[in-house]
Formats: structure tokens, sequence, C-alpha cells
């Protein structure tokens, strides 16, 4: 249980805004939800969500000493994009977090949330040549629409930043080669059922291939009228997630399991 | 408030509301996601299992539309008709009518299924993928040899003509591929259903590993020999109803109620 992590950080809810508080929330909801999906790696990735009414000029990030399952709402980092933390922590941040966070959020004013991790399905995706196959109706949410990034070594070099940002494109997803995944969206929601979803096809991907030869491939128009209907449907949704990500029920679930994330 | 949904409860009760038949396939229909969830065989909040309600009309059971299945209960779940029209909803969640084209096809076709489970699992959409499907690799797939069909992706489900190319693709079977695109299990009661769906997702798991092994090493695959198979498959369809299934849902329905007993409310 994360009672000694819990106990240590004092509550933040009365002291930052309601919609703040409701961003800590979700995003230490994220965190809860991907260590509980086994996809964390112990103290390493991270997940940043922009600060509401700081004019997207700040965001939060884990504090790095924690495991994914002992991060609260308040434990939750505040940092500017030139890395000044701004509040007291017990917990600095991650050097490499900062850099793909702050560049994915300082290049892309359109996104709230960015979710990076190391899983063995996305690890050996990145690691094989080729791209994400469009052969089945969950890859196609993907089709022409994933961002690969070659890897450069450990991510705390800051003029990575620009060739991450051109890599990204406007794509709101992305294989770190050599590395893992990453997913970007216009809210927490969305960024989890990305990141949901890109993880799940990596993992039927290493399944297919392991399988062999003798994969049933799609017609062009298939391929692109699949993708286009995900794309309506996300159009559809104003607030960019869909009740399809299962996101609300997801956390009345987390708090009956284990409350502690809330603090 | 904006957090005020942590708050939300699935629904209340509707076992005063409804018929002592529709409330006991309630509670079995709500254990059935649950066991899914417990098993892995989620979607986030994608992806059906319906139910038939008994009775003379054409009314199905539904998940409310965007619950998790592990939140799912008995009450929660919304009656529709066949065009996926709300008859009763309590705990005011909607439903998610895209995705009943394919259940709702098989409904009208097939009066004897009772239960529809369509899932989206990494195993499943993998051997969807496959060329040759389902392969007689292991005793839990011979209760699926010759009477496992194949449904062709067509693109997303909403296409209405879809319907009766998956009632002819199905014929007179109860499992489904639906290729490019994971499974279709089917029963003629809901233990059934889960008796079917659990053995064609461990079957797929399985496969997929045998089939990695043997591509790995070069070592060839072992199919069980085809009499043996049609032997094997014809005598567990012959027990349908008795031994297989009786005696493995009391197992489930037990340990659901001793760790997450609110299923059945």
């Amino acid at each position: 249980m994360p009672a000694t992590a819990v106990d240590t950080v004092p509550s933040l809810k009365d002291k930052v805004s309601p919609e703040e508080w409701q961003t800590r929330v979700e995003l230490a909801a994220f965190y809860r939800l991907v260590a509980q999906h086994g996809w964390d790696d112990l103290v390493g990735t991270h997940i940043s969500a922009r600060v509401p009414g700081t004019d997207g000029k700040e965001f939060l990030l884990n504090p790095y000493g924690l495991l994914f399952d002992e991060i609260t709402a308040s434990s939750l980092v505040r940092l500017d994009f030139d890395g000044n933390l701004l509040h007291e922590s017990a917990y600095p941040v991650n050097a490499a977090g900062f850099t793909i966070h702050s560049s994915v959020l300082a290049g892309r004013p359109d996104v709230e949330c960015a979710a990076h991790t190391h899983t063995v399905a996305g690890m050996a995706l990145s690691a094989v040549e080729g791209t994400l196959r469009p052969v089945h109706q969950k890859a196609l949410r993907f089709y022409n629409a994933l961002a690969y990034h070659p890897y450069e070594g450990i991510a705390d070099d800051p003029d990575e930043c620009a060739r991450l940002q051109r890599d990204l494109g406007d794509h709101d997803a992305m294989v770190l080669e050599n590395h893992g995944l990453l997913t970007c969206g216009r809210n927490i929601r969305s960024t989890w059922a990305l990141l949901y979803n890109l993880e799940k096809c990596c993992a039927v991907q290493v399944a297919l291939e392991a399988a062999g030869d003798g994969i049933i491939e799609l017609s062009d128009d298939i391929k692109q009228n699949t993708y286009q209907q995900f794309q309506r449907t996300l159009k559809n949704n104003q607030s960019g997630g869909s009740k399809l990500d299962g996101w609300e029920s997801s956390l009345r679930l987390l708090k009956k399991q284990d409350p502690s994330f809330l603090h | 408030m904006p957090l005020d949904y942590l708050d939300i409860i699935p629904a209340p009760s509707v076992k005063d509301h409804v018929s002592p038949e529709e409330w006991e396939i309630r509670v079995e229909l709500a254990a059935l996601y649950r066991l899914a969830a417990k098993h892995g065989y989620t979607d986030l909040g994608g992806t059906h299992f319906s139910a038939r309600v008994p009775g003379p009309d054409d009314h199905f059971l539904l998940n409310p539309f965007g619950m998790m299945f592990a939140e799912i209960t008995a009450s929660s779940l919304v009656k529709v008709d066949v065009d996926g029209n709300i008859l009763l909803d309590a705990g005011g969640h909607g439903v998610n009518a895209a995705g009943f084209t394919i259940h709702s096809s098989v409904h009208m076709a097939r009066h004897d299924l009772i239960c529809a489970a369509h899932t989206h699992t990494v195993a499943g959409i993998a051997v969807s993928c496959l060329n040759d499907g389902v392969l007689p690799l292991s005793q839990h797939v011979l209760r699926f040899h010759g009477r496992l069909s194949y449904h062709d992706y067509e693109g997303p489900a909403t296409n209405l003509d879809e319907r009766e190319r998956i009632v002819a693709d199905l014929g007179e079977n109860n499992n489904i591929v639906l290729r490019n695109h994971g499974l279709m299990c089917c029963g003629r009661s809901i233990p059934e259903a889960w008796r079917n769906l659990y053995a064609l997702e461990k079957s797929c798991e399985a496969q997929l590993q045998a089939m990695a092994m043997a591509n790995a090493s070069g070592r060839q695959l072992k199919f069980v020999p085809e009499d043996v198979a049609q032997a094997t498959s014809d005598k567990i369809e012959a027990r349908h109803g008795k031994d297989t299934v009786s005696r493995d849902w009391p197992t489930q329905i037990r340990r659901l109620d001793a760790e997450e007993p609110d299923y059945a409310t």
C-alpha cells in the first residue's frame, strides 16, 4: 500500500483552483491505471498534463522516485517550460521526462496531456524495422497516423527537443524507436485511450508476427474508410474523449479499490 | 462539479420493476461481464455482450455506454429493442448502438441463441488476422472443430446490410471469428456463452504461442488428426447442457458472490 508516500505529502486540494485539482486527480488516476495494467517501469517513464489557467505555460509531471501506484493528486510536481519547480516538492522531476514532455507540450498547443511508457510490447515493436501493420480494426486508428522517432540516447539533451517535435508533427501517437511509446491528446482521458489502444496494437503485432506468415491484408478502401470513421467519431465528440474510453467508470473503480490517488 | 462522476452509482435497483425471468437473466449477464473483466477480455468501454430477454418480444439487454465491465450491475444493464431503441435504462447511461449491429443480426436470425459476447482481446484479434484462422491444436479448441464460422472485415460495423452477411456466415454455428477484428461467442444460455468464450480465448492464446515456438524453432505444429478432432467435437456437443456447462458456471458464480457481490444488484 502506498501509505508512506501519501502521508508525507500535504494535500493541495484547497490550495489550488478546482480546475487544477481536477487535472491533478485525473492525471494521478492515469498513473494508477498504467500501473494496474502493468505498463509502468519502476520509477521510470512519465505522463504530463498542462495546468488549466496558466495560458498553457505550466504543466504537471510525476515526482521522480515514486512508483506509479504511489502517485497522488497532491504529489504531482508543477513546473514551467524552463524546468523550474513551482512549489516545494520532496521529489525532483526526471531530466529525460522534462525533455520529452516539454517538447511535446511546447510544440503542440492543441495538446493537454502526453504519456510515455516502456512496456514490453511497445519496446519490442520499437526495436523491429517496419511500422504498425494496418491489418485489424484497432490498428486502423493509427493508419498513416503514427509517428516514429529514432533513438538518440537518454533524452536529457535539450537539442533533441526540435527533432522530437519534427518527428511527432501533427500526430497524436509516436513510436520512440528502441525505447517505447508516446501518445498525446486534447485531454487526459483521450490520451489514456490512445495509449491503451496503441499498447494493445503492439501486443497484437508481437503475437501475429511471431506466428509467422499468413496475415490477411485489408484493401486500401477499407483501411481508409475505417480510419476516417475513427476520425469522424473523434471530431463529433467536442471534449476530445469518447465514452468508449470507459474513463469515468475506470476512475470510480479505482476509487473503490484504492482511493489514495485522490489525496 | 467536474469530478462528480466519481460518486455516480451504476443504477438503482430494477429488481421489483421487471419480471423474475428478466431479473434472472440480468444477474447472469452482469456475472458474465464481471467474469470477462476478471479474465482481461475487455476493451475499455468498448464491445458488447448482449442477452435476449425471456418472452415473446425481441428485447435485449446491453451494457450501459461508457461503463467498464467490472462496474456493471444487473440493474444497470439497458433493455433495448432490435434497433437499439432504449426501453429501460435505470442508470441513464445510454447505449452504444453502433456496435449493436453485429449482435442484433445474430439475435434476429437465431432465436435459440440467448447470449452473444463480442471481444477485442489481443489473442482474439491476432488469430482473427491469420489466413488459417483457428487451428486444431488443443483439446480446448476441439469443441469448435467444424463448428466455427468466419466473417470477413468490411470496415466499422455500422452498415445494416452487413447484418445479412454476418447471419449467412454464422449459419448454424454458435461462434464466429470476425476477421481482422475480434471474436464473437454465443450460447443457448449465458453459462454456455461463457464456456465458449473462455475456451476460444484460451485456444487462441495457446495457438499463438505454439505458432511462435514452431516458427522460431523450425519444428512442426502437431495438428490433432481429423477423425479424432471430429469425434471429440461431436462428443463435447452431445454433452451440451450436462456436466461441461453446469459444473463450471456455479464455481464462477461462487467466486463472484464472495468477491464482488454487487454485480447482482
